[in-house]
């Protein structure tokens, strides 16, 4: 039964310590305010081809001559 | 009532449960340890925290645990190194950071297609400027969004979460983890592998009971 399997999901998890990780919750807080949103956004058109990441940025700066 | 007010969706926020939320919480942390090294304030939290509760999982109290304290003794410049010379690196970072380099990438249908398939199928697409779709942080906070909500959409159904996971994080996450864990330049980073690698198997065995 559908009900059953979803509290023995749950039930493992709060065992497993995650109903009362307000550890995690507290360092995750403090993280958003420094960056309110992480990477993800509602899916929009995105333009097309690769765009800079930093890593790339950083590689270009060691061809510098 | 107008027409208008009438035909509004009406959006109803309901209370994630702790268990739920604290998933959520693990994968915005690991996710953003992996998209950029941590700052002085992040450490600065990391090595106040609390213990997790002893009686849990053991693996994941002992990582969480270790991680504070790397994080009290760690210096954020330290850290940064540290980052660029694992993730970063001049030429071939010693550990590559994205899914595909252990998923096996091949040219058609690589896995960065398939994940920006699955993300634009549940509403969700990168912002411009962050990294490629199968960078570990990107997967991470993908999770964290299919969890608790956030980019303009609700939290995704077990079934969408475990869909994502299994597709995304399970095939590669495991290597990708033990490969920083292995690195020789790997100290603050083995940490945080340890706990992500910890929580990572904590995920893979509940999707199984559901």
């Amino acid at each position: 039964m559908k009900t059953t399997k979803t509290t023995n999901r749950r039930k493992f998890l709060v065992t497993a310590g995650l109903g009362s990780a307000g550890a995690v919750a507290a360092v995750v807080a403090g993280t958003r305010k420094a960056q309110p949103e992480g990477p993800h956004t509602a899916a929009c058109p995105q333009p097309d081809g690769y765009h800079l990441s930093e890593h790339i940025l950083k590689y270009y700066k060691t061809t510098e001559v | 009532m107008s027409a208008e007010a009438a035909a509004a969706p009406v959006a109803i926020h309901r209370a994630l449960a702790p268990e739920e939320a604290a998933r959520a919480d693990f994968y915005a942390l690991v996710a953003r340890l992996l998209q950029r090294a941590p700052d002085a304030m992040l450490l600065a939290e990391l090595a106040a925290a609390p213990a997790l509760p002893a009686d849990g999982d053991r693996a994941l109290a002992d990582a969480w645990r270790e991680l504070a304290a790397a994080s009290a003794a760690a210096q954020p410049a330290g850290v940064a190194v540290e980052y660029d010379e694992l993730f970063a690196g001049v030429g071939k970072a010693p550990v590559s950071i994205y899914a595909g380099f252990y998923s096996g990438a091949p040219a058609v249908d690589h896995p960065r297609v398939r994940i920006r398939g699955d993300l634009a199928q549940l509403g969700l697409a990168p912002q411009a400027g962050t990294e490629p779709e199968d960078h570990f942080g990107v997967i991470f906070d993908a999770m964290r969004v299919l969890a608790a909500g956030g980019a303009g959409r609700g939290p995704a159904s077990l079934a969408e979460q475990r869909r994502f996971f299994e597709r995304h994080v399970m095939p590669a996450a495991p290597r990708f983890l033990a490969a920083v864990g292995a690195a020789r330049q790997s100290h603050y980073y083995r940490r945080v592998a340890a706990l992500a690698a910890a929580f990572v198997a904590l995920e893979t065995e509940s999707f199984q009971l559901d």
